[in-house]
Formats: structure tokens, C-alpha cells, sequence
């Protein structure tokens, strides 16, 4: 795979709830290995851009491209099944399903790969303990491992993760910088959308910022001042 | 005595089979089909044909895979593209597809009653002490608890039953993990209405066939779905027997209110437990 062609790429891209238009010409990319954060306050768009990737969101105009090539048109199956693995805002988790069981339903995708049951065990260890609880008998924490690990058994080439820092412990938070770190490091890339500088400055190199539908600030992380990028996020 | 509570278990495991479509179907497309009585209809007019030529193990298949095929194209061509509409539109096409299909019997069968016999090999009657009972209508409840024990089976233990599960709590996050919900719904709605369609023959000795038969089995089920919680087929299954004991033991206890219990009873549940006995879990 070529180190620099895009993975996932957003060019203009409008999207819209019934007839609210909420995103507004929307550009970014994700080039292959590569961490790339969005950041932006409460309802600027940001679960927008997931949903609009997942088809829950309408794309009007403008061009989505995930390897090269176009996603028109999307059903919420086509995203993971073409190696996009979501850990959705607030997990989502089945609470009539087990953790093993929520993990299973990852694999409906049917994607070959790294990423097993016991891969994603041998990642979380407490899920392997927990694994015939219901899905939402977890800690906060847990919850989010889980959701994680349900996007893993994918075996995605990208990684979705939003705000998967919201409402969890710093000490939990470092434990999913050092899981990001690792997992970008081994080669699969991340979308991070997240309100949490630290983690975002820890896991990724590249920012988007996301005002009331658009961007409207991108680059590098490195050597950034934290309080530029302060303002763009909740207080 | 002995014989009301029979009598109550074999329309309460009926009623299951008929219930446990509506449940699933309504777990995956979030439909409440108002032709799952029409279903059953047509599966009863199906068989009754077919088992002219086939007899009674004939007809019963000829109806569960007619009705399978008509419940596949139902989904792709009526519940797909009404996926996201308010409940009120899906109710008036599946209310009007009742209608279609009740008038689509009267042009080919007819207004007449038909009655259907039952097999050889399940008629005549066991001695119970004190009195006899028909062998099958005891076969009534076999396939009612055949069609539980099938589902449950199917549900917990396979990956496909997984699948239905997980778009049953929720379609489009059980999608986003890959799950072809539209194929899914596909086979359910295909699977629901092979059921109501055997539902419908399994039924066609003691109730005999006729135009009007959807009308009572679709508000009984309508109840059974409603008291279990919606798309649960554990509180299906539980209210379906207890619907099942009140009708018999209505008639005998309270014969003034038989018709209104099933309706109180839904009142009572709804007002305890507005989820029903199962809440949302499946
Ligand atoms: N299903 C929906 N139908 C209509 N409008 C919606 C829907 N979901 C979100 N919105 C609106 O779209 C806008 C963007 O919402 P979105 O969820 O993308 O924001 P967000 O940036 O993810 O916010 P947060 O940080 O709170 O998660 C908001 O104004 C929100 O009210
Ligand atoms: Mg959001």
C-alpha cells in the first residue's frame, strides 16, 4: 500500500438531516498509517461526518473516497464491510448481547485479518473476564474497550473513533492513548474526533477543526499551541 | 377443567406461532403489520388447495413456502422502501394490503366457508382420565412449541440468529457492524410469514377457512405482541399461554367479559409496564 495515498478522503462533502443542512463543504484526509483528529464543540457536525460515511446522514453534494473510490449512496453495512471500523459516540453497545456476543457482531463483516476474539481479549484482558456479562453490565471504560474492540473484529484498514474519551477517567484515558498508539503504530489508520486535547495531541499528527458544519482550521499537531486550539472545543 | 386448560394451551401455543412473526418482523423492519392476519389467510386458502392434491403434510408445505416467498418480496417491496416513515403511513399500507389480499381470496375462493380435515395419522382422540381429548389438537401444541423451541434455538445459538438479535434492539447500529440488514429483514419477514402461513393450516381443521378469518387471530396476535413487549419472543411466549388460559377460562368464569379480558389484560400490562412483561430485551 502506498504510505501517502489517502485511506478516506472528504472533498466538499455536504450532509443533511431530512432538509437540515448540516454539513458544508467538508474537506479532509486520512492518508494511509496516518492519525488524524477532528475537533470541534458540541454540535458542529462532527458525528455528522461518521454518520454521513455510514449513509445515516444524506450526502448531497460533494465526494467521499475511501481507497480511491467513491462512496455513493452508502447502507450503514457497506462502511465495515469495505474495512471501516466505527467505535460509534456513547458505544452504542447491545445490552441484550453478552461482551463475547458484542464482539461476534464485529465480525459480521466477514473481514479476514489480525483481529480475532482472543486478539481482542489478549488486548483487554477484562473483557476475556467479563465476557459473558451483558454488554452494558461494564464500567464506562470497559464499555468503550468494548466498542473498540467490537470495530477491531472488523479487522478495519481505518479506525473511527468518536469521542471515545467522553465521560471516562483520566487514568482510563491513558490506558486508550496507549491502545490508539499501538494500533496506528502497527499500521491501521485512525479518524479521532475528540473534545480531549491530551489524548488528541498524544495519539495524532494532524487536526481538522469543525465550526458549525465547516472547517475551519487544519494542520499539524507538532509544536502546535495547545491554546489556539483551546478555543475551537467545549470549555 | 382439564379440558379448558388444554383447550387454552393449544390457542396459546397456536397464538405464539402466529405472534412470534409479528414480533420478529417488528424487531427488525419496526413495522406493525397489519397483514400478518392476511398471511395467515392466505396460507390457509393455499394449503386448502394444495392439499386437494398433496393432502394435509402437502398443503402445510406449499403454504410455508408460498408464504416465505410472499414475505421475501413483501420485505424488499413494501417494507424496504417504507423504512424510516412515520408509523401511520406503514400502518395504512399494511392495512390496505390486508384488504388487498381478502379480496383477492373472494375472487378465487370465494365467500363460503371450507373446511380442511385433519391428517390420517393425527386423528382420533387420547383417554384423559375422565374424558378424551383430540390428538391434534395435543399436535396443535407440539408444533407451537416446536416453533418456540426452533426459534430460541435458531436465535441463541447461530450466527444469523445473532445478527437478528442485535438488529432487533437496534437496526441501524446492528448495520454498523457490518450486518446486512436488509437481507436480514428479507429472511425474517420471509421466516414470519412462513409461520403464519403454517399457522394457517395447522389451525384450518378446528377453525375452518373463510374470508374472515384474519380478523380475530390478527387482534389476538396483536395483543400477544403488545402484553410480551414489543419484539420479544420470551414475553411473546408467555403472553400468548396466558392469553391462551384467559379466553377458555373466560368463557367459563366470566362468559359476559370473554371478548374485553384479552383487552383489559393488554390495559392492565400496559399500565404496570408500558414495555411490556419483557420490556425491549429480545
Ligand atoms: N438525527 C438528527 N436529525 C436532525 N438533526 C440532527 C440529528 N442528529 C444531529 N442533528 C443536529 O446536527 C447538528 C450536528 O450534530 P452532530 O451530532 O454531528 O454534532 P457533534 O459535533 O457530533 O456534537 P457532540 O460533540 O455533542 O457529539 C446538531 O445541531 C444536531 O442538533
Ligand atoms: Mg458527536
Amino acid at each position: 500500500m502506498n504510505a501517502h495515498a489517502p485511506v478516506l478522503a472528504f472533498e466538499g462533502v455536504d450532509a443533511f438531516y431530512g432538509a437540515a443542512h448540516i454539513l458544508h463543504g467538508v474537506s479532509f484526509q486520512v492518508r494511509a498509517g496516518e492519525s488524524v483528529a477532528i475537533l470541534g464543540r458540541n454540535g458542529v457536525g462532527k458525528t455528522t461526518i461518521v454518520n454521513t460515511l455510514l449513509g445515516i446522514a444524506r450526502h448531497g453534494a460533494g465526494a467521499i473516497r475511501f481507497h480511491d473510490r467513491a462512496i455513493e449512496r452508502p447502507r450503514p453495512y457497506q462502511a465495515a464491510r469495505a474495512g471501516i471500523g466505527v467505535a460509534l459516540q456513547g458505544r452504542k453497545l447491545f445490552p441484550n448481547l453478552s461482551v463475547r456476543e458484542n464482539l461476534m457482531l464485529g465480525a459480521a463483516s466477514n473481514r479476514a485479518g489480525a483481529w480475532t476474539l482472543d486478539g481482542v481479549f489478549d488486548l483487554f484482558p477484562v473483557l476475556r473476564e467479563r465476557a459473558e456479562a451483558p454488554g452494558t453490565a461494564l464500567s464506562g471504560g470497559q464499555q468503550q474497550m468494548l466498542a473498540i474492540g467490537r470495530a477491531l473484529m472488523a479487522n478495519p484498514d481505518l479506525l473511527v473513533l468518536d469521542e471515545p474519551s467522553e465521560g471516562l477517567a483520566p487514568v482510563i484515558v491513558d490506558e486508550l492513548a496507549a491502545v490508539f498508539g499501538a494500533l496506528n503504530a502497527k499500521g491501521t489508520a485512525l479518524l479521532l474526533i475528540e473534545q480531549n486535547l491530551s489524548l488528541v495531541e498524544r495519539v495524532s499528527r494532524r487536526f481538522a477543526v469543525l465550526a458549525k458544519g465547516r472547517v475551519v482550521e487544519e494542520g499539524s499537531l507538532d509544536g502546535i499551541d495547545r491554546t489556539s486550539l483551546q478555543r475551537h472545543i467545549a470549555i | 377443567m382439564l379440558i379448558q386448560i388444554l383447550n387454552g394451551l393449544v390457542y396459546g401455543t397456536f397464538l405464539f406461532a402466529m405472534a412470534s412473526g409479528l414480533a420478529l418482523m417488528f424487531g427488525l423492519r419496526r413495522i406493525v403489520n397489519f397483514a400478518h392476519g392476511a398471511l395467515y389467510m392466505l396460507g390457509a386458502y393455499f394449503g386448502y388447495t394444495a392439499a386437494k392434491l398433496a393432502g394435509f403434510w402437502g398443503g402445510l408445505l406449499v403454504a410455508a413456502l408460498g408464504l416465505a416467498v410472499l414475505g421475501v418480496a413483501l420485505d424488499i417491496l413494501v417494507f424496504r422502501p417504507l423504512r424510516g416513515r412515520d408509523p401511520l403511513t406503514t400502518l395504512l399500507v399494511t392495512f390496505g394490503l390486508a384488504l388487498i389480499s381478502e379480496d383477492f381470496i373472494q375472487t378465487f375462493w370465494g365467500n363460503d366457508t371450507h373446511s380442511f380435515a385433519e391428517p390420517a395419522l393425527l386423528s382420533g382422540v387420547v383417554q384423559l382420565p375422565g374424558t378424551t381429548f383430540p390428538i391434534y389438537r395435543l399436535a396443535i401444541v407440539a408444533f407451537g412449541i416446536l416453533v418456540a423451541g426452533g426459534l430460541a434455538f435458531w436465535l441463541t445459538r447461530s450466527k444469523v440468529g445473532l445478527y437478528v438479535r442485535a438488529a432487533s434492539h437496534d437496526p441501524v447500529i446492528a448495520a454498523v457492524q457490518g450486518v446486512d440488514t436488509d437481507r436480514l429483514s428479507a429472511l425474517v419477514v420471509g421466516v414470519g410469514a412462513a409461520l403464519a402461513g403454517m399457522a394457517g393450516v395447522v389451525a384450518a381443521p378446528i377453525l375452518s377457512i373463510s374470508p374472515a378469518m384474519a380478523a380475530d387471530i390478527l387482534v389476538d396476535s396483536f395483543i400477544v405482541v403488545v402484553i410480551g413487549g414489543l419484539g420479544s419472543l420470551g414475553g411473546a411466549f408467555a403472553a400468548a399461554l396466558i392469553l391462551g388460559q384467559i379466553n377458555v377460562l373466560g368463557v367459563v368464569f366470566l362468559p359476559e367479559l370473554t371478548a374485553l379480558l384479552p383487552f383489559l389484560l393488554m390495559m392492565a400490562v400496559l399500565i404496570w409496564r408500558p414495555t411490556g412483561l419483557a420490556g425491549s430485551r429480545v
